[in-house]
């Protein structure tokens, strides 16, 4: 299921046309979503789903209402559009509502739809599944897996004559093996790509079967401070536990990470994260090929917003930038987001670390205190002992209880950036570019022993 | 209740008017007769999916056509959003299609749409086959079904308001009273009132002879304020019990009337004093055991979870087929029902997504494990002949598989003492009240829940607020604390609207009715050392 430019722009116009408002804007999404499951090294879940929907927004002054519908034929829309517009003007006025966005916007060009991964069916699927679980059966584990792909396309466009598209296709393998008779348990995965040529499902099977039967039979450690080296995945979950920190309405509300000790102020400009720590929202990057639309289709540009430890941007929407009388950011910390990455890989950050903690994976990480970013979380899927530079054995699980406002001065190695999803799950766009972290003094409160 | 075309005109002259909306499963229903499911226009649409299965070979189809609405009012600030808390995330959607489920060659294919005409159908049934069959060449074991009788019906939870009837203008109007009085409370800098409803319409037809029909409304009303003093922010929420059940629900919950007590505790709380790290008894109020019961009861026991089909995302689960009739989970006071019958549960359905009428089930009985969470795909793993009933799929273009029903830990039997009975029997305790951060490990066993409200329990009495305040649960461990529960009269149904699970995830909102309970000597505040 694809929608062209051209298609999208017809229904969009045909809103535009039908709708009699102040301001209107539209909003489209549509395309498929699919995905394989399996389970006990067999399909559990095989599906196609297909979606699309016009989202109508109507304003009469500072009134403004929206609708959603499924149906594109003229009598539905007509209907839509009578019913938002008698909503609006019944609705109280909003103080916050902005004027709609002005063309021209130049946005970056995307290309993320390539032929490979919109062509990504059920039979490849299925037989990308084949190859993991023959792999899974030879070594003797239990393979546990998802494939979803998202053939996707967003547009935005309004009654000021803006009109902005975005489509992309993209996939993810995900896999835990776990051995027949529960006590191992081994995860590798590899997200949002949009080649699907780069999905290795064997090389990472091997990988998930070789960490769940090294798994087996774990030591149990005191709880304490750990040096950790987190993979990819782990450190992506870790690494989103900041991003809302970076709203700059929060921080100068009083309400967040980044406020200052003054009320309305905020740690702009301060050295919060270590040297090794930068992050930016990498607009257009290759690898990702993410949307270049920001907040109410203004043109997202590339925004840097932590170098070197340092706090350099916080994020003002439009609303608040008015306001405090900036710039509005447009892009939004989640968008395109990269960390900067190192050299060193996981091997060698291994053989540098006296006794620590190889961990693969983060979860059901939640909040504690907003205000410290105090987190809590357990390790899973293959927790590994390191002495003097050496996996010595598995490890049972552990819950944490950490900051990354501390872990992320506490950063002596970093790897290269990967493309790894922040998300604790992978069906929406979400992937980032990040590295694998060493990191000291890990506080790890008391043992999870589940597998 | 079925709409019918007058219905949508009215609704349209009222202010509630984009609750109802402009696709073509709203002409149809119409069009229906409602409440006559043989009748319906979705028995033909029906047919032509299950006959165009069984043409091209499948062994069992289903279709489901749903329509979705959530309907989610904010009040934030004075200022009405549609961001925020509601089911399915906030804001409001309307949505409309059909799911076609097919077995073929052994394994389940599953596509959806929501374009309601006959060639679509046609479409999406051919492409569910065809899913299927790609699959079946990395199959190893083939689906079996529990068998489930033939039924023709309709079934609606029981409303006094629909929400639908009541204008935007006074739902409005409700949250705002909340706003002013909140905002005139000393030291508070935010306040969000929200009303959330959801409204779902199927229409089961299975290629097994169904033709199940059935409306569901369910309402979530609640507030949160948020206090600055001291240098420190807290945010207190007020709880309702959400229902399947009408706008009565907000008219009943008594918002309005614990503004003031909320916002102070809200303050307090900013100024109270860490708890400190060490043993102690903890007395759970119902709104906050519900969250602790829907972590680490309700979800351990899921049947798919413990034969490892969710290993490679919700996890799999310390229980083990074996422990069935045997597991110490709790101590003799501990007591947990399944049920989808309960008057205003969440999950309380006539028949779940596979067309299984629904029931209710012991999972533990003084303290030991006796029943499982199953469905028509999994009841075989335990030996079970039927299928409890827990299928269940958020929308028409999700696939249908297990979700946990209401589930309950029932409430002590006549002589039970009372919640004051149980603070005035504790030396050196907590109470906690309503939802807070909480962490669960992928088997259910290891647990760190904090709440929402907090006093510290001394000789009995109830002294002040403190702050800080988490605990570990190891599952068995804690119920096997359990030692004393409240009697039925303060027995209340707390819920949630937003359990994920599955892949792509999928949104349940079960119900946890609960007693108050005291767990003794279990270690807090070890979060914050």
């Amino acid at each position: 299921m694809s929608f062209s430019r051209d298609e999208v722009k017809q229904i969009t116009d045909k809103v535009l046309n039908l709708a009699k408002a102040d301001g209107v804007e539209v909003r489209f999404s549509g395309g498929e979503r699919a995905a394989t499951r399996f389970a006990n090294s067999s399909i559990t879940a095989n599906l196609i789903e297909r979606d699309q929907e016009v989202t109508v927004t109507v304003r009469y002054g500072q009134r403004e209402a929206s609708a959603t519908t499924h149906q594109f034929d003229d009598a539905s829309l007509k209907r839509i559009i009578a019913q938002v517009q008698e909503l609006a003007k019944r609705k109280p006025e909003n103080p916050e509502l902005m004027p709609l966005v002005k063309p021209p916007q130049q946005y970056i060009e995307v290309e993320a739809a390539l032929p490979e991964a919109v062509n990504f069916g059920p039979a490849e699927r299925a037989r990308m599944v084949k190859e993991s679980t023959d792999i899974c059966e030879k070594k003797g584990v239990l393979g546990a897996g998802y494939i979803p792909k998202l053939h996707w396309t967003n547009a935005i466009a309004n009654s000021e004559g803006l009109f902005a598209y975005f489509r992309y296709a993209e996939a993810s393998f995900i896999l835990t093996c776990r051995t027949p008779d529960q006590t191992g348990s081994g995860w590798a995965g590899t997200t949002g790509v949009k080649q699907v040529s780069q999905i290795d499902a064997v090389g990472l099977t091997e990988v998930a079967a070789d960490k769940a039967l090294k798994s087996r039979k774990p030591r149990a450690l005191e709880p304490g401070n750990y040096t950790v080296i987190l993979e990819p995945r782990p450190a992506a979950r870790y690494l989103s536990l900041m991003l809302n920190s970076l709203n700059a309405r929060a921080a100068e509300e009083g309400r967040s990470f980044m406020s200052g000790k003054e009320r309305g102020s905020t740690r702009l400009g301060e050295k919060v994260f270590g040297d090794n720590f930068t992050l930016r929202s990498e607009i257009g990057n290759p690898i990702l090929r993410q949307t270049p639309i920001g907040e109410d289709g203004l043109a997202a540009k590339p925004v840097t917003w932590v170098e070197k430890g340092v706090v350099k941007n916080l994020f003002y929407d439009r609303y608040w930038a008015s306001r405090q009388k900036k710039e509005p950011t447009a892009t939004s910390p989640q968008m395109s987001l990269v960390m900067e990455g190192g050299t060193t890989s996981i091997e060698e950050m291994i053989k540098t670390t006296k006794r620590g903690l190889l961990v693969t994976f983060f979860w059901y990480i939640r909040p504690v205190d907003q205000q410290t970013l105090l987190n809590t979380g357990m390790t899973r899927d293959g927790l590994f002992l390191i002495e003097n530079g050496e996996i010595v054995g598995p490890v049972q699980n552990f819950r944490w209880n950490e900051s990354p406002a501390v872990s992320f001065n506490n950063i002596t190695a970093l790897g290269p950036a990967v493309p790894m999803h922040v998300g604790e799950s992978y069906d929406n766009p979400g992937t980032a570019l990040v590295p694998a972290m060493k990191i000291d003094d890990f506080t790890m409160t008391s043992i999870s022993p589940a597998v | 209740m079925t709409m019918k075309r007058r219905d949508f005109v009215k609704t349209l002259g009222a202010t509630g008017l984009a609750l109802y909306a402009s696709d073509l499963v709203g002409d149809l229903l119409a069009q229906s007769a409602g409440k006559r499911a043989l009748e319906s226009q979705f028995k033909g649409l029906s047919d032509i999916a299950l006959g165009e299965a069984k043409r091209l070979g499948c062994s069992y189809a289903d279709i489901r056509f749903t329509r979705n609405i959530n309907d989610n009012v904010t009040v934030r600030d004075r200022i009405v959003t549609d961001s925020g808390f509601g089911f399915g995330g906030g804001g409001r959607e309307e949505s409309a299609g059909f799911g076609v489920r097919v077995i073929h060659s052994g394994v389940w294919g599953f596509a959806s749409s929501p374009i309601v005409t006959p060639d679509e159908i046609r479409r999406v049934t051919a492409q569910a086959t065809e899913v299927a069959k790609a699959s079946a060449i990395s199959k190893r074991f083939e689906v079996q079904l529990a068998p489930v009788p033939a039924y023709t019906d309709y079934w609606a939870v029981p409303v006094k308001i629909k929400p639908e009837d009541v204008s935007l203008d006074e739902k409005i109007a409700f949250l705002l009273k909340i706003n002013e009085a909140a905002l005139k409370q000393p030291d508070i800098i935010r306040v969000q009132s929200n009303i959330a409803f959801d409204y779902e319409w199927k229409y089961l037809a299975t290629s097994e002879g169904s033709y199940i029909e059935q409306e569901i409304w369910r309402t979530a009303p609640g507030f949160q304020v948020t206090a600055r003093k001291g240098g420190k922010t807290k945010s207190r929420t007020y709880s309702v019990p959400p229902r399947t059940a009408g706008y009565e629900v907000a008219l009943e919950a008594k918002m309005l009337e614990n503004v003031e007590r909320i916002c102070a505790e809200a303050a307090e709380h900013c100024i109270a004093p860490p708890i400190g790290v060490g043993l102690k008894d903890i007395i759970m109020t119902p709104s906050h055991a519900m969250l602790t019961i829907h972590e680490i009861v309700a979800h351990a026991t899921e049947l798919d979870r413990i034969i490892g089909y969710e290993a490679n995302y919700a996890g799999t689960s310390f229980v083990k087929l074996s422990d069935l009739g045997k597991l110490k989970y709790g101590s003799k006071l501990f007591n947990v029902t399944a049920d989808r019958t309960i008057p205003g549960g969440m999950c309380t359905v006539g028949y779940d997504d596979d067309g299984v009428k629904s029931q209710e089930w012991p999972i533990v009985r003084e303290g030991i494990l006796v029943g499982l969470q199953t469905n028509r795909e999994t009841a075989h793993f335990i030996g079970e002949k039927e299928s409890r009933g827990c299928t269940f799929a958020t929308s028409w273009r999700n696939y249908p598989f297990l979700r946990m029903p209401n589930v309950h830990v029932d409430a002590g039997p006549p002589g039970s003492p009372t919640p004051e009975e149980i603070i005035a029997d504790t030396k050196d305790g907590v109470l906690i009240d309503g939802r807070g951060s909480y962490s669960i490990d992928q088997q259910r066993y290891n647990g760190q829940f904090g709440g929402d409200a907090f006093w510290e329990i001394k000789n009995g009495k109830k002294t002040r607020m403190v702050s800080d305040v988490t605990y570990n649960a190891i599952t068995t461990d804690f119920w096997q604390n359990l030692d004393a529960v409240s009697g039925k009269e303060s027995w209340e149904m707390y819920g949630t609207t937003g359990d994920a699970k599955g892949q792509p995830v999928q949104i349940n909102h079960p119900s946890h009715g609960s007693p108050w309970c005291r767990i003794r000597r279990i270690m807090v505040g070890a979060a914050y050392s």
